[in-house]
């Protein structure tokens, strides 16, 4: 008889070492990484680290660079700025410890103190200061950090302790522009100051001179950071904080039920429920840092302002006419949606500027009420009727029924009830709409400034200046890619101009709310909802969470420097 | 034996060079514009253009092309779009988390699936057969999300076990053991569910094939011969019957490279599918580029492996 050499004890040497292989190479990486010891190894006890869950991760360490949200998060806790924005909604002094303006308002000069550090050691001083002013304003490629400098004429540090930034004309909002103009060391930047080098620097080490120092960062999985006990203004009570990615929010939210997170940033509002019934959990909701909103865009570019290179202004013609937009409005109910698609964590909207933006925000706007009634004697007036008996109106010369396609982002979650709810509440008025989910990029190629579509379902977070809202309708935005809508109003684009030079508050607030009430009674956009932030954390690791101001959130610096360890 | 090698790798290495070109022109298609990347006010046509420039996309697409290709001959797979960061650098990284979970779930996966396999055949008709049976459709047709949850729930509560990443992050280790063990525990779910899932698939093939040499003449003879259960499944029938599951094995593990997206979300593993996806969504081509080129290598690899294994296992295959 012939006999096989053992196949069974062959392939299974072969798998065990599959299998064995993966954890030795595990083991000698894990050796080769530099291990390192809390930010205070001198006590004792051990430190307070604080874990953080949420759900993304920064895109890159280098500030020129970074879109994402967790991005800035980082870099506003590793750098100083020259202002900071507190939760109240007004702006401090960070860096610098005084400044003055011209009286022409063109000539900030702003004084840095002596013995401020970075995390290396080196001294920061007003050098430092205007290098990387000077370094986001020579680089056009920065996606965001090179539009704050736009209005900037020249920065020069005349001294050690004295940084005079020229502007080219007199603006209401530097302080807005400030705040992510991270303060870089010039002794390790000054290297990559040139061409592709400044964008595709990793700026490994990230040496700022914030409360916090960088530790270790490895993408999509962690960023660990160590208190910076010298800093100058707010040493943190905290030892270490660590955020850590979670892929996806059921795990986000099973983190902080089983305490393997002290904090969580954000949660589906599914979660709420469960979270408020859990032990030591606390969850808080508020009115975020950013504002965030959810707006329905009705494409109204008139044919003469289709861009000539990238139009293909495909609009249905009756969303051209405010009496089919006004309809629509009061056929929205917003109160619905925040219900059933929301679960109620979101405010009613009322135009692009949200509440959030509370001083900006115009709040004596009365909101379109949700009318079904009224809604179809609009449109009957204005002579839309349904001629041919299918249930759907038809334009007044009987051509071409209201039907209109509704798209939106499918990386919105709750876009799909947000438009099943439209659907039922338009389809009331005699307006069909063809739903459709699509990805963000085909999303954006049909919007703007393609102009090919009807209406979208998408949103918007801005910052605490009411430039960005207001900036998006301007008609000189229409080729650019920036307006969405393609609404064109002479008066409101002048407007725009006024208030983005009105230094007087009160003068540029007047305007800001004028604009506001122009775009509302156009009914340019219908806005469903601002959102809520909610956010959660575990009341028996750390206490001292700022939750009482006007906007809520944990990651906030002031937060994370004010917290300390339940003892 | 060499002629039949040298096809094998002949075409191997023209189905990555067709890989190349594709890649280069099938992400160019999609919609969009990757120098616009967000929507944004901020995001200024000029800052637009001086990104485009950066990319290298203010180039003729031919170009592109060429500079791609010259790249990559020198081993240049360049520089991610979103991250910045060199491609090569993160599908390391990436392929490092997808392999930690992928090979010891491979592994055990087959194990579990050819003994449960053999066991069922070799009690076919009987209730450990059709428990196994059961037992294998339900794992195989499990959602891969859905199952992870569950165990993801399960272990986090009643085990206590650690449910995102590979490791405690800012943990200090005092032996390397204590190290392992720790990344042992955040992979032992995520693992479970892989091992669950393929174990399943596994094991319906390996039982049918199993079940299929069963009915040979051969096996009439052996047992004719007065071999018993044991020596006819070890020496005539295990034999025969890993081919087909060969091919399968080969074929997942070319596509888990990509395909373990699933578990890897659930249990926040970075790995290659994740990255995938989100390079997708962000236009990313180097990082599009260099990641399926690593695919399709990966794949084709698997299947020459299969190949190679073939003609080990079946004498038959190195003579035709």
């Amino acid at each position: 008889m012939i006999r096989h050499k053992p196949l069974l004890g062959r392939v299974a040497i072969v798998l065990l070492i599959c299998l064995l292989l993966p954890l030795a190479v595990a083991a000698c990486r894990g050796g080769a990484a530099p291990a390192s010891a809390p930010a205070q190894d001198t006590a004792t006890n051990t430190p307070a680290i604080l874990r953080v869950g949420w759900p993304g991760s920064p895109d890159t360490l280098n500030p020129g660079t970074g879109i994402l949200a967790e991005a800035y998060t980082i870099y506003s806790l590793v750098y100083d700025t020259l202002f900071t924005l507190q939760l109240d909604g007004t702006y401090k002094l960070n860096v610098a410890e005084s400044y003055e303006v011209s009286d022409d308002g063109k000539v900030w000069t702003f004084k840095i103190p002596t013995g401020v550090k970075f995390h290396d050691g080196q001294p920061l001083t007003a050098k430092d200061v205007a290098f990387s002013l000077n370094f986001y304003k020579a680089h056009e490629d920065f996606p965001y950090l090179n539009f704050y400098t736009l209005a900037f004429e020249s920065i020069e540090a005349s001294d050690d302790t004295t940084v005079v930034l020229t502007l080219t004309e007199a603006i209401p909002n530097l302080e807005s522009q400030l705040l992510a103009l991270y303060i870089l060391p010039e002794h390790i930047w000054g290297q990559y100051t040139e061409g592709a080098a400044a964008a595709e620097y990793e700026n490994p080490a990230m040496i700022g001179s914030g409360p916090f120092k960088l530790q270790e960062y490895q993408q999509n999985e962690f960023v660990h950071l160590v208190a910076n006990p010298d800093h100058r203004l707010t040493p943190p009570k905290i030892d270490e904080i660590i955020f850590q990615t979670f892929g996806n929010a059921d795990a986000l939210v099973q983190a902080l039920v089983t305490g393997q997170v002290d904090m969580i940033t954000e949660m589906p509002s599914t979660a709420v429920p469960v979270l408020e019934r859990t032990e030591n959990v606390q969850v808080v909701t508020g009115t975020p840092l950013s504002p965030q909103l959810r707006d329905i865009i009705f494409n109204q570019l008139a044919p003469e302002n289709c861009p000539a290179e990238d139009g293909i202004c495909s609009g249905h013609p009756a969303l051209r006419d405010r009496a089919v937009r006004l309809a629509l409005a009061h056929a929205t109910d917003k109160q619905n949606i925040i219900d059933v698609a929301m679960l109620g964590l979101a405010k009613p909207g009322l135009t692009l500027v949200a509440s959030g933006q509370a001083y900006w925000y115009n709040d004596t706007l009365q909101d379109y009420a949700f009318d079904i009634a009224q809604a179809n004697q609009i449109l009957d007036e204005a002579g839309y009727l349904d001629t041919d008996n299918d249930g759907v109106r038809e334009l007044p010369d009987g051509s071409r029924p209201l039907t209109f396609r509704l798209q939106w982002a499918n990386d919105i979650p709750e876009a799909p009830r947000i438009a099943e709810l439209l659907g039922q509440t338009w389809g009331q008025i005699g307006v069909k709409t063809e739903p459709q989910a699509v990805d963000p990029d085909a999303l954006t190629a049909a919007c703007c400034p393609a102009f090919d579509f009807d209406i979208m379902i998408w949103g918007w977070s801005w910052g605490p200046d009411p430039n960005d809202p207001l900036g998006v309708m301007r008609s000189d935005q229409i080729p650019t890619g920036s307006s969405e809508s393609g609404y064109a109003n002479p008066e409101y684009d002048q407007l725009y101009n006024q208030q983005a030079v009105e230094l007087d508050p009160e003068k540029r607030k007047a305007i800001v709310w004028q604009m506001q009430e122009i775009v509302f009674n156009d009914v340019v956009y219908v806005i469903p909802y601002y959102h809520d932030v909610v956010q959660a954390f575990r009341t028996d690791r750390f206490q001292g969470w700022i939750v009482d101001q006007p906007t809520l959130e944990l990651s906030d610096p002031s937060s994370l420097m004010t917290i300390e360890p339940v003892q | 034996m060499n002629q039949y090698l040298l096809k094998k790798f002949g075409w191997a290495l023209l189905t990555v060079a067709f890989v190349v070109v594709l890649n280069f022109f099938l992400f160019r298609i999609l919609p969009g514009d990757p120098a616009r990347m967000v929507r944004d006010p901020r995001l200024t046509q000029q800052a637009v253009e001086a990104i485009r420039v950066r990319f290298g996309l203010d180039q003729p697409l031919h170009t592109q092309f060429l500079l791609y290709v010259r790249n990559l001959l020198q081993g240049e797979l360049g520089t991610s779009f979103h991250t910045q960061r060199p491609v090569a650098d993160i599908l390391v990284e990436n392929l490092w988390n997808t392999l930690l979970l992928i090979g010891p779930g491979t592994v055990l996966s087959i194990i579990l699936g050819i003994l449960l396999g053999l066991g069922a055949a070799w009690k076919s008709r009987t209730a450990i057969d059709y428990g196994i049976l059961v037992a294998s459709l339900v794992a195989w047709a499990a959602p891969t999300f859905w199952f992870g949850i569950i165990l993801l729930f399960w272990g986090s509560s009643q085990l206590g076990l650690p449910i995102g990443g590979k490791m405690t992050p800012g943990a200090n280790f005092a032996h390397w053991w204590e190290e392992w063990l720790d990344v042992g525990k955040h992979l032992l779910l995520p693992t479970l569910t892989y091992t669950i899932i393929y174990a399943g698939q596994y094991t319906l093939f390996m039982r049918s094939a199993v079940l299929e040499i069963f009915s040979e003449d051969y096996i009439l003879t052996a047992k004719a011969k007065g071999l018993n259960s044991f020596q006819i499944l070890r020496d005539h029938a295990l034999r025969n019957a890993m081919l087909p599951t060969v091919t399968v094995v080969a074929l997942n593990l070319g596509f888990t490279v990509a395909g373990a997206i699933e578990i890897e979300s659930v249990f926040s593993l970075p790995g290659l599918g994740y990255t995938v996806v989100e390079a997708v969504g962000r236009q990313d081509y180097p990082l599009l580029q260099g990641a399926f080129l690593l695919l399709a290598v990966s794949v084709i690899f698997a299947n020459l492996m299969a190949d190679l294994l073939y003609s080990y296992l079946d004498p038959r295959v190195r003579v035709t």
